[in-house]
């Protein structure tokens, strides 16, 4: 699943760059504040752990093998933040040493895996392991669960990355200049591996790694297990109800980006100068607002604000911007990331006021 | 008498549920060399990370130069930063404490931690991997060093603050012969000087080379100290100890059974 | 029905990644061209080059781009052949894993198109050998890599972070490949799907276990040695008039490609 170089836009690229940077931005503050002096060694041999664990060649049920990520055992163990950090270092490492993996698109491969994966993971296991005491066998299942989706949600988002490059990014002859297939073949040949076999093989690993765990060093699980009588310090992460619902909105609104481009035609009102004067959409804009006809020139005042919004933006990269389809992905992309940002900042409120509240 | 440069007092330590040491009480004179010995599992390397304040004791006291080593005595006004570059210790695990990308690096991350000058600081690492031979090894990565030149960048590491202690734990262990005894004639080259120096090993035959006092612990405490020809000499205790095995074999029809110190190779008697 | 290896498949990616470490350093220590380029200039010069192809939409930038990349990976000394192997199995095996048909068969811009009608070389294509063969060329050692970083303002912590994951995955692959290899010593034949799952995990159990102690005794270390959780380094680069010149003319080569490839 890590993308190389080339296959995604300089402006997918730098979206995704951003919404990776917010995650690893919050996630640095967050573990800095929970593990103090022990950061640096902690996160650096996890990460080490899960570099070489994703080389392991793992049998699956049925008679195929995959690769792990190792993302959902990381965010048992350490939490999201930390296994955000972990699991981005392995991918930046894979991409700056070893090659694999583009380093255009590392800020995709990170938000993708690590960070889309790993929030996935950790409210997965914690959803469905509630209560269970950690040498339940509700644990392992939940751990299952949550690799299944994580690898998977990892995966559909990486598709729909792909999927869009030649609905937005191709020259005027319509050749797709970046990945070449749409979001209909796209999302279904990355979903099939995923399924049938990758997300299988972190599940396995997953629930594998914490069934050894329960009976060699069941206090690793202790972290985040949401027990209150867990023999590690208190539970430093948000309680369940939020967390749910923030999990929704997320997965809400990932759901939404894909189908929003593939309604066709513009969200009403978010017409670009272009659209307005393109034969096309001119019939399309009556239609959707209740059959007024369409004034025969674009307005002066959309011609106005039109020429405001793309005035900074340097001459290289024009016609990306003035595409509305293009802000909304924008900004869908933006949304997810700056969601993500906000769930661990209200974490770390919540945390704060919890301990403040005890003596 | 001057004081003591490491008191502990009655010290236990667990790990877990599991106990480490058990009521130990130790004094270290200054400028001494001390062998400290004992099986697997008897507290050695506990024992040696309590004295270099890397963890706390559960009950007892340990006190360095007078100070108690103590968390908080740690934090006030930059003590811990003294007493760092006073006491040293080299971990039985090198790669542990090879962490850094070169080996020009890892010298170089003791001083810098404690607020060398660079230019100082990289004087004395120079100056450093002259003295232990590997400047041929500077920008080489720690996973491609040997057994041996991993340990030598370890103490190399270690020794550059010019510490007044050390504390040694299992130096020779995973080390071929000649990489040993050129360990033990740099620990050998300490004794004698105002270095204070404390080695862990299992190894009796390197004792007497590296030390003047000899502290056998077992499961935990102190079993024995005196000299290394006392503790030698002392067949039973050292068996109780775990530190020897009995070796049994037939004169005729009699059987020999005594511990036995020496390697399989060599047997005289 | 032939039961796929798979101990020995792992053991096998274990190692290469030793191989692949071993190479690139090699390859960064030749007397070239590029590695006389301070690390910084190699880095900015790699993105630029890497940006370039990306940003550019003209067939013939591309393919200009490609000619530069390949004159650049003579100057720097690489091995052609090993490099051209590498770069198209990369490319092949990229499109297979997400189940598309191969870089031949990729719709885009035909450049050249063989007798046999069926397969092009197409823009996409050479894009994408171009991307491959300027990474592997400006391999630049990674001690100088963890250094450019730092100097262009990466936090001191991840720095740090990403240097001592770098040095413990050889060790930590060399523990699982040790266990693999133990293991597979004790078998005769291959070990059946199950049972192989079963070891695997295990391993991968017993790895995350050393791997806490590891990072535990670590901690220890370097607080043994004055660590207090802020790491301080050396002052580090100068730039020469060489770099100047290299920094200049990577910018020049990107910028001129992207705009003469401007759609």
């Amino acid at each position: 699943m890590h993308i190389p170089d080339g296959y995604l836009s300089p402006s997918t690229c730098a979206a995704l760059y951003a919404s990776a940077g917010v995650g690893w931005y919050a996630a640095l503050r967050r573990v800095k504040c929970v593990f103090t002096t022990r950061l640096i060694p902690l996160i650096s041999v996890f990460a080490a752990f899960s570099f070489v664990l994703m080389m392991f060649n793992l049998p699956l049920p049925g008679g195929t093998t995959g690769h792990a990520i190792g993302v959902t055992i990381a965010s048992i163990i350490l939490g999201p933040s930390g296994a955000i950090l972990s699991i981005s270092i392995a991918v930046a490492i894979q991409a700056l040493f070893f090659g694999d993996g583009g380093i255009t698109t590392l800020g995709a491969n990170c938000f993708n895996m690590a960070i889309v994966g790993s929030l996935m993971a950790y409210v997965t296991y914690r959803l469905v392991a509630a209560g269970a005491a950690i040498s339940s066998r509700r644990r392992v299942v939940a751990a299952a669960i949550a690799g299944y989706l994580a690898a998977n949600t990892a995966a559909f988002v990486a598709a729909v990355e792909f999927g869009i490059q030649p609905l937005f990014f191709h020259n005027a002859r319509g050749v797709p200049l970046y990945a070449p297939y749409p979001l209909s073949v796209a999302i279904p040949a990355m979903m099939i591996g995923h399924l049938a076999v990758a997300g299988i093989a972190e599940a396995v690993i997953a629930a594998g790694l914490v069934a050894y765990l329960q009976v060699a060093d069941p206090l690793l699980l202790g972290n985040t297990s949401g027990l209150s009588d867990s023999a590690t310090s208190t539970p430093v992460f948000v309680p369940q109800k939020s967390l749910r619902k923030l999990w929704l909105t997320v997965a809400l609104l990932m759901l939404l980006t894909p189908l929003g481009i593939l309604a066709g035609g513009t969200a009403w009102g978010e017409w670009s100068m272009s659209q307005v004067s393109a034969a096309a959409d001119q019939k399309a804009i009556p239609t959707t607002s209740h059959d007024q006809a369409q004034p025969s020139s674009p307005p002066a005042g959309l011609q106005r604000l039109c020429s405001l919004w793309t005035a900074p933006i340097p001459n290289y990269a024009p016609e990306f911007v003035k595409s509305p389809r293009f802000g909304y992905l924008l900004s869908a992309m933006f949304g997810v990331g700056m969601l993500m940002a906000f769930s661990l900042v209200i974490q770390r409120i919540l945390q704060r006021r919890r301990t403040a509240g005890q003596p | 008498m001057t004081a003591p440069i490491f008191e502990a007092k009655q010290v236990s330590f667990s790990y877990e549920a599991i106990p480490a040491l058990r009521d130990l009480s130790l004094s270290m004179e200054a400028g001494r060399s001390l062998a400290l010995v004992g099986a697997n599992g008897s507290g050695k390397s506990t024992l040696l990370r309590l004295l270099d304040a890397l963890c706390f004791p559960s009950s007892g006291s340990i006190s360095f130069s007078g100070n108690p080593l103590t968390p908080e005595r740690l934090r006030a006004d930059g003590y811990d930063l003294w007493f760092r570059r006073r006491v040293a210790l080299l971990f039985q695990n090198p790669d542990v404490q090879l962490f850094n990308p070169t080996v020009f690096d890892e010298v170089a991350f003791g001083p810098l931690q404690l607020g060398w000058a660079s230019t100082e600081v990289i004087a004395r690492v120079n100056s450093m991997l002259e003295t232990m031979d590997i400047s041929h090894l500077r920008d080489r990565a720690p996973y491609r060093l040997s057994a041996g030149e991993k340990k030598r960048v370890a103490l190399a590491s270690v020794i550059v603050l010019d510490p007044e202690v050390l504390l040694l734990d299992e130096p020779t262990s995973m080390l071929d012969p000649r990489s040993q005894s050129q360990l033990i004639d740099l620990v050998q080259n300490w004794k004698g000087t105002s270095k204070t120096v404390i080695t862990s090993t299992h190894q009796l035959e390197i004792v007497e080379d590296i030390a003047e006092r000899v502290v056998v612990l077992e499961q935990g405490s102190v079993a024995a100290d005196g000299t290394p020809s006392e503790i030698l000499s002392n067949g039973e205790l050292l068996l109780r100890a775990n530190l020897v095995h009995a070796h049994r074999h037939k004169h005729g029809d009699m059987v020999h059974s005594h511990p036995h110190l020496h390697s399989h190779a060599r047997h005289e008697h | 029905m032939r039961r796929h290896d798979t101990i020995a498949a792992t053991l096998l990616s274990l190692t290469h990644a030793f191989g692949t470490a071993l190479v690139s350093e090699q390859v960064a220590r030749r007397p070239g061209l590029l590695q006389a380029f301070d690390p910084r200039v190699r880095v900015i010069g790699l993105f630029a080059l890497v940006l370039a192809v990306i940003l550019s939409h003209r067939i013939s930038v591309i393919v200009a781009l490609f000619v530069v990349a390949v004159l650049l990976a003579v100057l720097s000394q690489v091995n052609l052949k090993s490099l051209a192997i590498r770069v198209w199995l990369m490319v092949l095996l990229f499109t297979s894993v997400i189940a598309l048909p191969s870089v031949f068969l990729t719709p885009g811009d035909p450049i050249v198109t063989f007798p046999a009608g069926a397969l092009h070389i197409t823009a996409q294509g050479v894009t994408t050998a171009v991307l491959l063969i300027t990474r592997v060329e400006t391999a630049t050692p990674w001690m100088q890599i963890l250094k450019a970083l730092r100097a262009f303002r990466i936090p001191q912590e991840v720095v740090m972070m990403l240097a001592m994951t770098h040095r413990y995955i050889f060790l930590l692959a060399e523990t699982a490949a040790q266990m693999f290899e133990s293991r597979q010593s004790r078998t005769v034949g291959v070990i059946a799907h199950s049972a192989a799952r079963h070891m695997t995990t295990r391993t991968g159990g017993v790895l995350l276990s050393k791997s806490v102690e590891l990072s535990n005794d670590v901690f220890l270390a370097m607080q043994s040695r004055g660590f207090r959780g802020d790491a301080k380094t050396l002052s580090e680069f100068r730039m020469r008039s060489l770099d100047y010149i290299g920094l200049l003319s990577f910018l020049l080569v990107g910028v001129v490609a992207v705009w003469v490839g401007r759609a």
